[in-house]
């Protein structure tokens, strides 16, 4: 049993030094993708799949442009979207807003 | 004399012609001097109205200006949060009125790199007091596309319950599952650090992960038995142990269901003493086993979710037993069609190594959706203890939920 324990955290350990690793060599690739801006019809679609897996859907007119952005940002932690999920969910929402 | 008298009758007539000259200069002068303030006022009656005009503009420019910065501003700030207020009648207690809570949520986001996140709780007590906690707070920096790194307070990313459907005007019910109240089978929060982010895959299915370590839980002992493992996200690791665990989350075989696998461990130990003079003692194993899943077919909502905190047994602490805490449930809500009305129902069980805390849990609700964000509640819970000769309250809650 001891044994087990110490395999799962080791594990879990090399686990999370390849994620942090692999997170570091995307950084020029993602710088790219930083640059991509959000498309329309993208964020719709992501704006239906990931934000009703916890709550109902809100009326992209509830918000002000400005706080669409950061609301986006935090719903990136919780729901772990990706960079270019966020830019696509706020253009959609900032242009039916 | 003469000579005299005539001199002085031209000097007089010199003086006097002299005179009539230079009221002649003096009024034509006058007159020109007239003609031009005539000419300045007309000048001025044509230049204030351009004046004008330009200062418009320049207001207008102004305002445009602020406009834009409002659409794309390197700084932003934000006050979101929710809040409810309830009605609870328990079979052993007299109904009451209470405020679940006041949970306001800070944003402060620079650029697209950092945002500052922190979330507070404020709750009324018995005794009419208030009670503040911070629920989370962290600075996240978001390094690329697919990786950002969180630091400080974090709700527990094992599970869905604790980090993504909690707050109030989100749970489908109007309380949490048994088992995944604070304190029980479900972690709370943490303070550490947490990778998180996900990837697109080309058939449009997704995965999400989230990968931490942090100081871990601590285990409060009654007598010698250990009462509860405490996961409230501890200012400081007492046992000097830390734990590190996380989830991986997959959209597949739809964009609709997503299945999520939760593993933690590290080591803990039973905190004794009071604030300030904390002791521990020796450590002992801790782990951590869930999983999850939630689909949305139409008009339904249907999640399920298991967690399990399970320690060791330590034969030099004042609580020497090993002991699990595991809960589970499983949830359908159904929203009918052009309708505010929405129905759900719940079942779950929670089991711990103190028979008197065991419950089985079956919870109907109606809610009313004023808005997305502003729920009325209707919820019965039917609670039983599965073990002989012992009782569990059924309760009635009544409850309006806001989320801002």
């Amino acid at each position: 049993m001891k044994t087990n324990l110490i395999k799962i955290r080791k594990t879990g350990l090399a686990s999370l030094l390849f994620v942090i690793g692999l997170s570091f060599i995307n950084i020029s690739f993602a710088e790219d993708a930083k640059s991509t801006q959000g498309d329309f019809a993208r964020g719709a679609r992501s704006w239906v799949n990931n934000c009703v897996r916890c709550h109902s859907v809100r009326d992209p007119k509830e918000l002000r442009d400005d706080q669409w952005i950061t609301t986006s940002f935090h719903m990136r932690m919780r729901a772990g979207l990706t960079g270019q999920e966020v830019r696509d969910i706020i253009k959609f929402l900032q242009m039916s807003n | 004399m003469n000579i005299k008298l005539t001199s002085l009758a031209c000097l007089i007539g010199f003086a006097v012609s002299s005179n009539i000259m230079a009221q002649t200069e003096l009024e034509k002068l006058r007159s020109e001097v007239d003609a031009l303030n005539k000419k300045a006022k007309e000048w001025e009656a044509f230049k204030t109205p351009k004046e004008k005009l330009q200062q418009d503009v320049n207001k207008l420019n102004s305002k445009a200006r602020e406009w834009e910065e409002w659409k794309a501003p390197k700084t932003l700030v934000h006050l979101a949060g929710f809040a409810d207020v309830s009605y609870v009648d328990s079979r052993d207690d007299s109904g009451t009125f209470s405020l679940g809570s006041f949970s306001p949520i800070f944003h402060y986001q620079f650029a697209e790199s950092f945002m500052l996140e922190a979330e507070l709780e404020f709750e009324i007590g018995e005794s009419g007091t208030a009670e503040a906690a911070v629920d989370y707070l962290t600075i996240d920096w978001f390094i690329n596309d697919y990786v950002a790194l969180a630091m400080g307070k974090f709700l527990s990313p094992l599970g869905q319950f604790r980090q993504n459907l909690h707050p109030s005007w989100i749970n489908k019910l109007a309380s949490a599952p048994a088992g995944f109240g604070h304190d029980q089978a479900a972690p709370n929060a943490d303070v550490g650090l947490m990778v998180r982010g996900g990837y697109l895959m080309e058939s449009s299915n997704s995965l999400n992960y989230s990968i931490y370590i942090a100081n871990g839980p601590t285990l409060e002992a009654n007598g010698n038995e250990v009462e509860m493992i405490e996961t409230p996200g501890l200012g400081k690791d007492g046992d000097g142990k830390k734990v590190i665990g996380g989830r991986f989350g997959m959209f597949f075989p739809e964009p609709k269901f997503e299945f999520g696998v939760s593993l933690a461990t590290g080591e803990v130990s039973v905190r004794g003493g009071s604030s300030g003079s904390y002791t521990y003692d020796a450590t002992r194993d801790y782990d951590v086993v869930g999983m999850d899943f939630n689909w949305r077919p139409g008009s339904w909502d249907i999640r399920g979710e298991y967690i399990q905190q399970e320690i060791g047994g330590q034969s030099s602490s004042v609580a020497p037993d090993s002991g699990k805490w595991e809960a589970f449930y499983v949830q359908t809500a159904y929203r009918f069609s052009k309708s505010n009305w929405e129905a759900a129902l719940r079942y779950g069980e929670y089991d711990t190594p103190h028979p008197g805390q065991d419950v089985n849990q079956t919870t109907v609700g109606a809610n009313y959706l004023f808005a997305t964000n502003l729920v009325g509640k209707i919820t019965y819970e039917f609670n039983d203890n599965p073990n002989t000769g012992l009782t569990a309250a059924d309760r009635l809650i009544v409850q309006m939920a806001y989320g801002f």
